[in-house]
């Protein structure tokens, strides 16, 4: 059996005896087992459930369970609705990481950031442990007597996020279809809710088509952040990704777009553009389109410099996608038009098979918010959203509000009821992102608090409780063998196509330039999404991959109007648009659109609240929190509700600063123009060439002109046995900091707040620096991720007094914390800045939040260097592994926790002695090159060149406006 | 010529003609009287920032570095700067006890006693600086080669830090030994006028001095030998503190100039703070005639021709960058005269370039209140020196992304102030209770030498001032 997704035999013992259940023989000794165990999940189940207020050892551990070895559950990321494949890594029955699931068709093995980072929310210590009525705890029967007489009385209304589970859907629709008056009311705070009401009117179903880009070769996105934040960004990162390979099928991506995107940034074209003209582009191209078709499309006039782009994507017909993230229907209806017309529709864009991940209606929620209003609404069920915070709705007007919720919120703020949800970890659940592709979600613990989940509480509501094991095994249990399914994490079942009419383009029509003046945009900052993690330390501490800035969100002003209004980075401003107001710090953010002042959204929740004692405590430091007491500002009330753009807004300067907290202050690729020497203005870290001048040359790009001279002295390190080597393409690497996190998880890296983040003291082993080139707003953006290079030669060994720093048989560049006594010479002597150094011990009182450390790494005291250690302590579990079979590990086995999760698969790690690893092949690639390669450290992390697919000399990001 | 006598040609080293007697009751009148209410609010003072200094080294081992200014990219900056100035200040005492001695420059008698004390503490305050740096000061002994139980762990001897730990602790225990092996005449002189404990404390440090020719001969041997013992560390403490720099790949750091180039620095610097100390002392404790315009002036043509040193050394660094091609090199000396550190690259460059030339001007050496102000503003300068080359050099380094700025902390500031304290607390206390004038030196440059020497019939030389020392202290 694989080492990995094994099923947790005491949490799932029922089907250990079912004959086409279990994966081999079942001999005595699991009987007895499974049966033991039947008794005591039985038991368990029956009872009332009692707080644990200590973990106990096991008495007689299950055979399975070795201390010190980790098992992997397959499971469902439970991040957001885009129910990537993932793999839970327990260790003594506690997970304490979430990985990818390499298996898994959407997510390919990838994980986001705020997926793995969910993990956190399982240890969250402020997480609700009982149901609560009236602010009282009660037990569940209590409230199921409440809220029973009022499911069966009145108007009823159940407001969720998008059931991406299957069960809890049908759960959900029978209560709701077994009530005189009840409605379920679905809304996504990144609400897609356009888009299927665009396909409704086009193709006569209100679906959520499956965007497939591993098959696009021409991609146009407008304002969708695809890569980021948009609908299913680890699916479309893996898709995108095979397009990055350079070979034949190579991708062509151009993305316009009002902020500086993720996605954006990775564009081989970008284009500055105003909110207001989407639809005026989109009207242009659809005409330009329609015309090559034979269409007929009354297209405004102007946009001939559209007209490369209509070629790229002409001749792409059947391979283009045109994607689009705007929330308003005619747009998304232009963009159905033009993927018609360029014969995508059942190529890249699967409406047969459609997603499920947003199943947002706007138009609903909008009619809940009139009945709320005319008070005619008895019973209002909120769960697992937020309404009050991102929709602004008047909850209180409800006759009675039910929430069920895990964490407090301003929407429980409000509740008469309280429902203590599970969290994800704690119970079974299932999920359909996309038609015929079912996850199945394991619990890797029991519920820690008296709680239970969404879809155990539906049921019990609708009469008949059962668990959430029997609620999802009966669902499925006819559809695929459930074990394998469990086992593997997902199975594939037969669906029947969504039957879509005919196109129908009679409701299309062009849309004409919106207001123009200055707006203010909402967007979702990679990592926080929506806002719902925003109790999460790890992704507040995670750096937004294009702006670099951590802890609070700022508005954006593009740098030609930062200068025209004066202001500078952190100068407080006032932000004023639809009649409220907020002050943020200033952020300039070049590539933004002049009229534009962007902000994050999903700030300034109460959750935060929680980090008022984040980070270390000394006389000097500067609170994590905002002078409102809260981590950022909610810029919703300035929003038109369910929008994300405003017209009409206002900067003005405050004269107050309030410094970001950036983990990155010099931002270009080159240095300060009147500091430059001749020749040497631009660093060369970031290696850049263009597709064109690739396929001529494929080391174009790389320099080779400061290459070390030949050494005088043998070499005193012969690796003889393994020695390790990582290779990052960095045409792959999106930037999207997935690795940031895992690498934060898996090495129990420390959150400092927001305080010393602005000292320039954040831990992250694993960082992504990101570069501009260009001037001004014209520039181009590069990420690369940096870590721990392994030198060969590494400065940072010769200078450390006591030896604490040394180099492994293998090449590793070896950290003995123990040894450290903390003179920082070898951080000051290391020329890619890797090391980090414990300035305090870093907090770690909070007992529950602990359980999330990986026992097999040292939580570091303070006083001692750290850094990257190419994740040492899987290498040697694989090997000791390995070494008991009598062999080493297999290339590929061996997987560092960076390369693990990332969705485009742009690391890789092996053995560079081993001439047929996969890390060798990518190392031998002509694109290959070494970050300061002229210093002769010789490390062990090879990049690969970034390739874009532009003209020659429009390298500069001069090229287009 | 030769019949004119000697003060006329050149003006004695020792004002007032002095007796053998009055040198004596002088010098020992400093520490043998009352305290004065000067030293008393000097001390005051003193004491007080060293106070201020001890908590905020106390709240730093406590809290962590972390109550410091550095970052992920400036891993050193007041700390190491502090460290580096005071070893440089350290410079001055060996240089004039040692190399002047040899070279036979008998002004050097006034200074040598106070310069060498001022050398143990401004040791003793540099020392105390990679101590407090390190992340876990309570393991400081791990830098130290001792045999260990933990199995074959030994220290890295290709670390700079640890050739630093060799050379501070030599130079130190040379120093404390040249300092009190040249006490021992003058610790028996005071034995000999104190009485009862005091007696007895003098009395045991003395070492049974009984100031026979026999005595003397054998302890000018000695003295002669750790001379040329304490010579070479002049050259090399300074040029191992610089290996921490040069031997590092930071651009700006990387440069075969730095030994002589610090050590040039140091002795600089350390001119600087004896010239400010002595030129307080003399007017504190009233020895204007022993510290005479004739010293000063004599330690100001020192400070030019290491003043000059540095400044020749500050251009041959912009050079080599310039001539190196290497454009990390290059940004780093643009980056010092042009970027965000501007100020404090000028402020080096006003304060040791430009203000020690004003000592070509003899009108500028004999006003001693403008050699005091200069002095001053040398030490400045030195200090910003250590903290350019540190701090400019680390906080833009090879790769943008990791570029910082770096503001010292409060505590920081504390702790510069503090290590001040400390070393002013500890020259109080050692004028308080020792001879801060080397009496038996100066007794041999006092007229009455003079006249000993003119009534030989083989009459000396012209620069009459080699006299036989124990001829004079007889």
């Amino acid at each position: 059996m694989n080492p990995y997704r094994k099923s947790p035999g005491g949490l799932d013992p029922s089907d250990v005896d079912e004959p086409d259940g279990g994966p081999d023989g079942i001999d005595r000794r699991d009987f007895l087992k499974a049966a033991g165990f039947t008794a005591l999940a039985a038991s368990a189940v029956g009872c009332e459930r009692i707080p644990t207020p200590k973990a106990a050892p096991f008495l007689i551990a299950p055979e399975e369970l070795v201390p010190g070895r980790a098992l992997r559950y397959a499971s469902v990321c439970s991040g957001c609705e885009a129910g990537c494949g993932a793999l839970v890594k327990a260790v003594d029955g506690r997970p304490i990481k979430m990985e990818g699931l390499p298996e898994h068709p959407l997510s390919r093995g990838g994980l986001c950031a705020m997926g793995q980072a969910t993990l956190l929310g399982l240890y969250d210590s402020h997480r609700l442990q009982a149901p609560t009525i009236g602010g009282e705890t009660a037990d569940w029967a209590a409230v199921d007597a409440a809220v029973k007489p009022r499911l069966a009385g009145g108007k009823v209304r159940i407001l969720t996020r998008s059931l991406v589970s299957p069960t809890a859907r049908a759960l959900a629709e029978g209560l709701v279809g077994s009530l005189a008056d009840a409605r379920l009311v679905v809304y996504d705070p990144l609400s897609c809710s356009a888009i299927p009401e665009a396909h409704e009117r086009t193709h006569g179903a209100r679906v959520l088509p499956r965007y497939r880009f591993d098959k696009a070769r021409v991609v146009v996105g407008f304002g969708a952040d695809f890569l980021g934040t948009w609908i299913s960004p680890v699916e479309h990162a893996a898709g995108y990704s095979v397009g990055r390979r350079l070979d034949e099928n190579a991708v062509w991506h151009a993305q316009f777009e009002s902020t500086a995107s993720l996605t954006g940034s990775n564009a081989d074209e970008r284009r500055r553009i105003a909110p207001g003209e989407v639809g005026l582009k989109l009207s242009q191209l659809a005409g330009k389109i329609a015309a090559r078709a034979g269409a007929t499309f009354d297209a405004p006039a102007g946009g001939d410099d559209l007209d490369p782009i209509v070629e790229r994507l002409w001749n792409a017909r059947g391979k283009s996608l045109v994607v689009c993230g705007d929330r308003d229907v005619e747009a998304q209806v232009l963009v159905n038009f033009i993927n018609q017309h360029l014969g995508n529709y059942g190529e890249t864009l699967d409406v047969a098979s459609p997603s499920f991940q947003k199943q947002g209606d706007d138009r609903a929620l909008e009619e809940l918010r009139r009945e709320l209003d005319a008070g005619e609404v008895d019973l209002l069920v909120v769960a697992g959203v937020n309404p009050v915070y991102d929709r602004a709705l008047p909850v209180e007007k409800a006759g009675y509000v039910v929430c069920v919720a895990q964490r407090a919120d301003e929407t429980t703020a409000l509740a008469h009821l309280i429902c203590a949800e599970s969290n994800e970890f704690e119970s079974w659940a299932d999920a359909e992102p996309a038609a015929g592709i079912v996850g199945i979600r394991q619990p890797a613990m029991n519920p820690r608090g008296r709680t239970r989940s969404l879809i155990e509480i539906l049921s019990a509501w609708r009469g008949e409780a059962k668990t959430s094991l029997e609620l999802v095994k009966e669902r499925w249990k006819d559809a695929f063998p459930w074990a394998e399914a469990v086992e593997r994490g997902f199975a594939e079942v037969k669906r029947d196509p969504v039957a879509v009419k005919e196109f129908d383009g009679s409701g299309v029509k062009p849309i004409a330039a919106g207001p123009e003046g200055f707006a203010l945009v909402g967007y979702a900052k990679v990592g926080l999404g929506d806002g719902r993690h925003a109790y999460n330390p790890w992704l507040q501490e995670l750096p937004d991959p294009v702006s670099k800035a951590t802890w609070d969100n700022y508005a954006c002003l593009s740098v030609a109007t930062a200068a025209r209004l004066g202001v500078t980075e952190g100068d407080v401003v006032r932000v004023e648009a639809g009649g409220a107001a907020v002050e943020l710090p200033a952020m300039v953010q070049p590539g933004q659109h002049d009229d534009v002042v962007a902000v994050a959204i999903g700030y300034g929740q109460r959750s935060t609240e929680r980090f008022a004692d984040v980070g270390p405590q000394w006389f000097e430091r500067n609170p994590t929190l905002g002078p409102d007491g809260l981590i950022g500002a909610d810029v919703g009330p300035l929003l038109p509700p369910g929008l994300l753009v405003a017209a009409d807004a206002k900067v003005t300067k405050t004269g107050r600063r309030r410094d970001l907290a950036s983990t990155q202050t010099h931002h270009n690729i080159a240095v300060p123009e009147h500091l430059a020497p001749p020749g040497g203005a631009v660093r060369p870290c970031v290696l850049e060439t263009t597709l064109q001048q690739y396929r001529e040359d494929p080391a174009s790009g790389v320099e080779k002109a400061h290459l070390p001279d030949p050494d005088l002295f043998p070499p005193d390190h012969p690796y003889e046995g393994r020695k390790w080597a990582m290779a990052i393409d960095l045409t792959r690497c999106t930037g999207c900091s997935a690795c940031v996190v895992a690498c934060q998880a898996e090495n129990n890296v420390p959150v400092v707040g927001r305080d010393e983040v602005q000292r320039r003291r954040e831990m992250h082993w694993m960082r992504i620096d990101r570069y501009y080139r260009g001037e001004g707003d014209e520039v181009t953006t590069s990420h690369q991720p940096m870590l721990c290079q392994h030198c060969e030669n590494a400065p940072c060994e010769s200078v450390c007094p006591v030896l604490a720093t040394v180099h492994t048989e293998e090449g590793l560049n070896a950290q003995a914390y123990n040894r450290c006594v903390g003179t920082r010479y070898c951080a000051n002597n290391c020329p890619y800045k890797v090391r980090r150094f414990n300035w305090f011990d870093y907090p770690h009182d909070d007992p529950v939040e602990n359980l999330v450390l990986n026992p097999n790494v040292t939580v570091r005291s303070r006083g001692v260097m750290e850094k990257c250690t190419f994740c040492v302590q899987r290498i040697q579990e694989e090997t000791i592994q390995a070494k008991k079979e009598g062999k080493l590990p297999a290339d590929g086995v061996i997987k560092t926790a960076c390369q693990q999760s990332c969705p485009t698969q742009a690391i890789v790690f092996g053995d560079g002695n081993d001439p047929e690893s996969a890390v060798s092949k990518a190392l031998a690639d002509p694109r290959r090159y070494y970050a300061l390669e002229e210093l002769n450290v010789r490390p062990s992390v090879g990049y690969l060149t970034l390739v874009r697919d532009r003209a020659p000399d429009g390298g500069e990001g001069s090229s287009h406006g | 010529m030769v019949d004119r006598p000697t003060e006329e040609l050149r003006p004695p080293w020792i004002l007032g003609r002095k007796g053998l007697g009055d040198v004596t009751r002088d010098i020992c009148d400093v520490f043998e009287r009352e305290p004065t209410a000067l030293w008393w609010a000097a001390f005051t003072v003193s004491s007080s920032m060293l106070l201020a200094g001890t908590l905020a080294v106390c709240y730093e081992i406590a809290t962590g570095i972390g109550t410091w200014g550095l970052n992920k990219t400036v891993g050193w900056a007041f700390d190491i700067t502090n460290f580096v100035f005071w070893i440089g200040i350290g410079h001055a005492g060996t240089l004039i006890s040692a190399i002047l001695f040899l070279f036979r420059q008998r002004w050097r008698t006034s200074v040598n006693r106070a310069a060498e004390a001022m050398t143990l503490f401004a040791v003793m305050c540099a020392g105390l600086f990679p101590l407090i740096h390190m992340g876990r000061p309570w393991l400081f002994y791990w830098i130290v080669p001792y045999p260990n139980t933990r199995g074959s762990l030994w220290v890295n001897f290709r670390s700079p830090l640890l050739w630093d730990f060799f050379a501070i602790s030599t130079y130190f225990l040379i120093s404390l030994t040249f300092w009190y092996v040249g006490l021992v005449p003058d610790l028996a002189t005071a034995r000999d006028r104190a009485s009862g404990f005091k007696r007895k404390v003098f009395g045991f440090f003395s070492l049974g001095w009984n100031g026979s020719t026999r005595t003397w001969v054998h302890y000018e041997s000695l003295y002669t030998l750790l001379a040329a013992l304490a010579t070479p560390l002049v050259l090399s403490v300074h040029t191992i503190v610089s290996f921490d720099f040069a031997t590092a790949l930071v651009p700006g750091w990387h440069t075969t100039i730095f030994p002589p180039y610090f050590v040039c620095g140091a002795v600089f610097s350390g001119f600087a703070m004896v010239l400010t100390l002595m030129l307080i002392a003399r007017k504190v404790v009233h020895l204007e005639d022993y510290f005479t315009h004739r010293h000063v002036g004599a330690m100001c043509k020192i400070v030019i021709v290491t003043g000059s040193c540095v400044g020749l050394a500050y251009l041959t660094e912009f050079f080599t960058a310039a001539y190196s091609d290497n454009p990390y090199e290059q940004f780093v000396f643009l980056n010092r005269a042009m970027g965000p550190y501007a100020w404090a690259y000028w402020t080096m460059i006003t304060c040791n370039v430009i203000s020690p030339q004003l000592f070509w001007f003899k009108r500028v050496r004999e006003n001693l209140v403008l050699v005091f102000l200069i002095s001053l503003v040398i030490n400045v300068g030195m200090w910003f020196e250590r903290f350019v080359i540190i701090v400019s050099s680390l906080h833009r380094d090879f790769l943008p992304s990791s570029w910082v700025m770096y503001y010292p902390s409060s505590i920081e500031i504390v702790t510069l102030i503090g290590s001040f304290g400390l070393f002013f607390t500890a020259f109080l206390i050692f004028c308080r209770f020792l001879p801060m004038i080397a009496m038996a030196e100066v007794k041999g440059v006092v007229s009455e030498g003079r006249r000993h020497s003119q009534a030989r019939p083989a009459a000396a030389p012209a620069e009459d001032l080699d006299l036989d020392v124990a001829e004079a202290r007889a």
